[in-house]
């Protein structure tokens, strides 16, 4: 799973978003490390949608403009889980290395 | 017309790009956040937004329908492969035609420059005028192929049957005619064909390309839409 992905389900692994809302959540996750751009995102989310990892949960009309909310899938979450508990394992194991005694090495 | 109206009209422009079906789920709300990411009082689309929608635009119609199975992924990135070899070729021709121009010269020292137009125009010419058709034929079949069309599996089958026969032909008039390098290419290329023909004639493959009685290509005059 790429991380502009793995990022995308996060923001709403909590609750639902609009676009502008994921935007915002990626940067803060990611502590302003990644910022995608509106085109970037609307692509995944139009590719995650038809693969069924997040829907639409509801639509509203904002001065004028469509804001559609998304939220995970059954299957979004389960995804998410399981890259999430891989990068767990993964990190796990990196630390461990580094600092055998348990504390991370610096 | 005000700054915001110049500035909407720059990001349908660029919306434009995306496919329709995407346009008729996203363009209005993408548009939106378009507008509401914009800086005060900017009046153009910068040209990292661009290059952004663009992107998005041709990854959007690029993109293979979730039903695609992977044999048929598989056969679409191998004519993506024999589209970059074509352009290799091109390439290649193009850089290496000063160097053939002196190995001929070496070889035939009296070649005068009226003959080495004719050579040009019966050998390198046609190379470089038909690569890039040939890659634009290939990326157009992967297109196609990577979205079930019936007749393009049947188009892609009937080019790899007419490309086998040049090949064996150009062979049996003698391996001479053949620099090693144009064989090596030629031989590349058609186990590239080859591999992507029998992945979408396999049997998982076959499912996606059922023609559909309602596809434009198929439907009859007057009968219902």
């Amino acid at each position: 799973m790429q991380e502009a992905t793995f990022l995308i389900l996060t923001a709403l692994a909590a609750d639902s978003q609009h676009g502008y809302g994921i935007l915002a959540d990626v940067s803060q996750i990611s502590g302003g490390r990644v910022r995608l751009r509106p085109g970037t995102l609307y692509t995944a989310l139009d590719r995650l949608r038809g693969d069924g990892l997040i829907m639409v949960d509801r639509e509203e009309i904002v001065e004028g403009r469509l804001r559609r909310y998304y939220r995970l899938t059954g299957e979004g979450g389960e995804r998410l889980a399981a890259e999430a508990a891989r990068l767990q394992a993964n990190a796990h194991a990196a630390l461990s290395r580094l600092n055998p005694a348990g504390g991370i090495a610096t | 017309m005000n700054d915001r109206e110049g500035l909407e009209r720059g990001y349908r422009r660029l919306l434009a790009c995306y496919p329709r079906e995407f346009r008729r789920e996203n363009e209005e709300e993408l548009l939106g956040v378009l507008l509401s990411t914009a800086a005060g009082g900017q009046r153009r689309v910068g040209i990292a937004e661009a290059a952004d929608l663009i992107r998005g635009a041709l990854r959007a119609r690029l993109r293979l329908p979730r039903q695609c199975p992977p044999t048929v992924r598989a056969a679409v990135r191998l004519m993506y492969a024999g589209a970059a070899c074509e352009l290799g070729i091109l390439v290649t021709v193009i850089v290496t035609e000063s160097s053939v121009r002196s190995a001929i010269l070496a070889r035939y020292p009296g070649l005068t420059a009226a003959q080495w137009h004719a050579v040009v125009l019966t050998h390198l010419l046609p190379d470089e005028i038909g690569a890039p058709v040939v890659a634009g034929v290939w990326l157009w079949l992967a297109w196609a192929n990577g979205r079930g069309r019936y007749w393009a599996r049947v188009v892609f089958a009937a080019i790899f049957g007419v490309a086998t026969l040049s090949l064996l032909s150009a062979l049996a008039e003698g391996a001479t005619t053949f620099a090693p390098a144009d064989l090596v290419a030629g031989a590349a290329i058609w186990i590239v064909h080859a591999a992507a023909v029998l992945l979408i004639f396999s049997k998982p493959s076959a499912p996606f390309f059922q023609p559909n009685p309602n596809a434009r290509f198929f439907r009859v005059a007057g009968s219902p839409q």
